[in-house]
């Protein structure tokens, strides 16, 4: 639960991430509730993947994450639904979450109770019911393991340094005081609203997605965006 | 005599520190063109995908449409030419293969583009709960097309800088290494194509 844009009283956000704490103890998925303030000219869909790559919500294999993104300015929202579960919460039922359940609630003014549906939609949805794995290709392990044991004898041969220096490094993460930290490198954003790391630039702070700890949920751009 | 042993031991550990580091750039290499491929598969899925959300598209407006036959049998043929053209990992290479892709996926842009837009005229169509299923499918796939685009672009670019950084572009040749094609986002496909209504 991040209210970036302070839309939310205290009460209603407690209230609301029980309820989100609650859903992911009773079907282990992990979701989470980022409101923002204004899309800046962003592409929503752009902005919504590229914050689900960053944050990585959801458990690493199964990829059972959900993000529910609000921009109030645009009246804009997106329900960004992960990997393993677009079986389940597919683009129609995410498309009849936001239009049916979330739209009405939030043209009336009640953000909170917009919110809250939208998160029983989304729980209800799943029914206790543990997202299978979805299959996807990956090196194998012995092939891994061959590649592993070749990789030492290439070191003490070119002596690690050389070897290891260069290697690519893609992503760190760690794990700081108040959840993951996912330090940015340059080559990232440089507009739009700030989404955590680096730089802060745009008037919308994001800290390191405080509150949860994502464990590496990939996205693969299932959900539905909508408006109200 | 002892300065022959000398050379020869200098010249062994010298061909062995270039022969394990030559191993060590092919395998990066290796690796960064598996990514590649797995990438190019993912965007060939969700081609595919889309494709496959034609065939009932075309008929739930049929339902409701009949006399746009044009529009329909354009969508048809686009989606045929377009499920036409596959490309293997290896094709990647050839950037005029990746444009003959890009071509007929294009094609098919449009066209459907061009039947969203005669739908509108039917208010009953857009209000059937089928074709908002439908919709919603359709959004959802061109937003992962565009997501697997940019993802294989990622890929593309990794790969083919590993390939061109000097020294490890001499093995990169020796081994037949060859850089891949990106996608291009042309003028009008600046913004991914959206669906509207």
């Amino acid at each position: 639960m991040n209210d970036y844009a302070g839309l939310l009283s205290p009460e209603d956000r407690v209230r609301l991430e029980q309820r989100l704490a609650a859903g992911e103890t009773a079907t282990g998925t992990q979701m989470v509730v980022a409101i923002f303030r204004s899309l800046e000219g962003e592409s929503l869909e752009d902005f919504s993947i590229r914050l689900a790559e960053r944050w990585r919500v959801g458990r690493r294999g199964l990829d059972d994450g959900v993000i529910l993104l609000v921009f109030v300015a645009d009246r804009r929202v997106r329900l960004e639904v992960g990997y393993g579960l677009e079986p389940v919460i597919t683009d129609a039922v995410s498309d009849a979450i936001i239009r049916e359940v979330l739209a009405p609630r939030f043209r009336e003014g009640r953000y909170a109770a917009g919110l809250e549906a939208a998160v029983a939609a989304v729980y209800d949805r799943l029914g206790g019911r543990p997202a299978a794995a979805r299959p996807r290709p990956r090196t194998p392990w012995p092939v891994l393991g061959f590649f592993a044991v070749f990789a030492l004898i290439v070191a003490l041969l070119a002596w690690e340094s050389l070897s290891l220096s260069r290697r690519q490094r893609r992503r760190h993460y760690t794990l700081g005081r108040e959840g993951w930290y996912v330090p940015v490198g340059p080559q990232w954003r440089t507009s739009g609203p700030w989404i955590g790391g680096g730089v802060r630039r745009g008037p919308v702070g994001l800290p390191s997605g405080g509150g949860f700890s994502g464990a590496g949920g990939r996205f693969g751009g299932g959900g539905a965006s909508g408006r109200w | 005599m002892r300065a022959h042993v000398a050379v020869l031991v200098v010249l062994g550990i010298l061909v062995a520190v270039l022969g394990g580091w030559a191993v060590s750039v092919n395998n990066q290499l290796v690796r960064l063109e598996q990514d590649v491929n797995e990438k190019w598969a993912q965007v060939q899925n969700v081609y595919q995908r889309r494709a496959d959300l034609i065939p009932n598209l075309v008929e739930t407006v049929r339902g409701f449409a009949a006399q746009e036959r044009t529009v329909l049998e354009e969508v048809t043929r686009a989606r045929a030419a377009a499920t036409g053209v596959q490309l293997t990992p290896e094709a990647l290479t050839d950037p005029k293969a990746l444009e003959r892709f890009q071509a007929v996926q294009r094609g098919l842009d449009g066209a459907l583009s061009r039947l969203l837009v005669v739908v509108e005229r039917y208010p009953e169509l857009r209000s059937n709960q089928n074709f908002l299923t439908l919709q919603s499918q359709l959004e959802g796939t061109e937003n992962r097309i565009a997501i697997e685009r940019r993802r294989y672009n990622e890929a593309v670019r990794d790969y083919n800088t590993r390939l061109r950084l000097f020294p490890g572009s001499l093995v990169a040749a020796v081994a037949g290494f060859r850089p891949k094609a990106f996608f291009e986002t042309s003028p009008d496909a600046a913004t991914p194509p959206r669906v509207k209504f």
